[in-house]
């Protein structure tokens, strides 16, 4: 049955991009968890942006073609997210937002938890410009290079803002 | 830490974050207990921020079928729109057929409105003849022995009475 669907794919003229998926799915969901914060919405984000790239995989067959191009569009798309999100949680009650604070995951205990809770706020309180390069730059296999070809600034500005937000970060972070 | 070390703050936060030196910070680090408690506790806390940091990132990851279902949104998704310019067809035919199933029947039933039946046409013409049965009462005689009545509250002698003028002469020559 797999190999009669990847026969079928071969020959298809979106051929490749399950390979293309597989290679970029999660690097592409840690951008828009990094935004996000939570799991769901990252993977509903990831899932639009490869979409995305299927629509228009005839041009972005070349597997560099389409990492950069997947990585700006879920950068993208979980900016807009996010955007919709706070609007929702500033119409939406106190017990709500207490709610979502606490959809963080990856922590193994309460203490971790707590502790990233507040480095999540604290990220939050970054100037903007700050905060998406230290973001992005979090991500595995995120390089200085990759992650000013999202921002569009050349990588010598990615080392020195993420340095910066790092200091700035240390400082608060008692 | 005390006011005069509050110019070693930025330097202390640099050394722990690259473990870089600055310049006259070595010299006065050995001197200042303040300093130096405060340069342990950055580089502490700098390892705290340091695993907390991938975290932020990390998540639990995409799900282990997250491929599949972007394969099948992606599969549906075409589907759709391989299916879309068959309908486009299918609807722009079957409006050319019923157009012109419209325009052949309307020609056709103006060329036989055209040569109607003769004893059509004569009943045609007899109905625009036709009145109502009140009309054929008005032109009666009658209408003029109804005009001669008196109405209600009218009298026999006001009633213009409209005699034939011969009438009284013949009686005359009759006396
Ligand atoms: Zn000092």
């Amino acid at each position: 049955m797999s190999a009669l669907i990847a026969r079928a794919e071969a020959h298809s003229p979106e051929a490749g991009f399950g390979e293309r998926i597989a290679e970029n799915q999660r690097r592409v969901f840690q951008i828009a968890f990094s935004i996000l914060g939570n799991s769901a919405d990252a993977e509903d984000v990831a899932q639009e942006a490869f979409l995305r790239a299927y629509q228009k995989f005839r041009s972005l067959r070349e597997a560099e073609k389409f990492r950069a191009w997947v990585n700006r569009i879920v950068f993208r798309l979980a900016l807009n997210r996010k955007r919709g999100y706070r609007r929702r949680l500033a119409r939406d009650t106190a017990w709500q937002i207490s709610e979502t604070r606490t959809m963080v995951d990856g922590a193994r205990d309460a203490e971790k938890q707590v502790m990233l809770d507040r480095l999540h706020r604290e990220i939050e309180r970054l100037p903007e410009k700050l905060r998406s390069v230290l973001q992005l730059s979090l991500v595995e296999e995120m390089g200085a290079a990759d992650v000013g070809a999202v921002l569009g600034i050349p990588a010598g500005t990615v080392r020195s803002r993420v340095h910066t937000a790092r200091k700035l970060l240390l400082e608060v972070m008692k | 830490m005390t006011k005069a070390c509050q110019k070693w703050r930025g330097d202390l936060l640099e050394v722990a974050l690259t473990g870089a030196t600055a310049k006259g910070l070595e010299e006065h680090l050995p001197a200042c207990a303040n300093c130096s408690e405060e340069l342990s506790e950055l580089r502490a806390r700098k390892a705290r921020l340091d695993a907390l940091l991938p975290l932020v990132a990390q998540g639990t990851g995409p799900s282990a079928d997250f491929r599949a279902r972007v394969l099948a949104a992606a599969e549906a998704a075409s589907e759709g729109k391989r299916a879309r310019p068959w309908r486009l067809w299918t609807l722009a035919g079957v409006t050319a057929v019923i157009l012109a199933a419209l325009v052949i029947g309307a020609t056709s039933y103006r060329r036989r409105a055209r040569t109607v039946p003769a004893d059509e046409l004569a009943a045609a013409q007899i109905l625009t003849e036709w009145r109502a049965p009140s009309d054929v009462l008005l032109a009666n005689p009658g209408q003029e022995i109804l005009r001669q009545m008196p109405r209600l509250g009218e009298s026999y002698l006001h009633v213009p009475v409209k005699m034939p003028v011969k009438m009284p002469l013949k009686m005359n020559e009759e006396e």
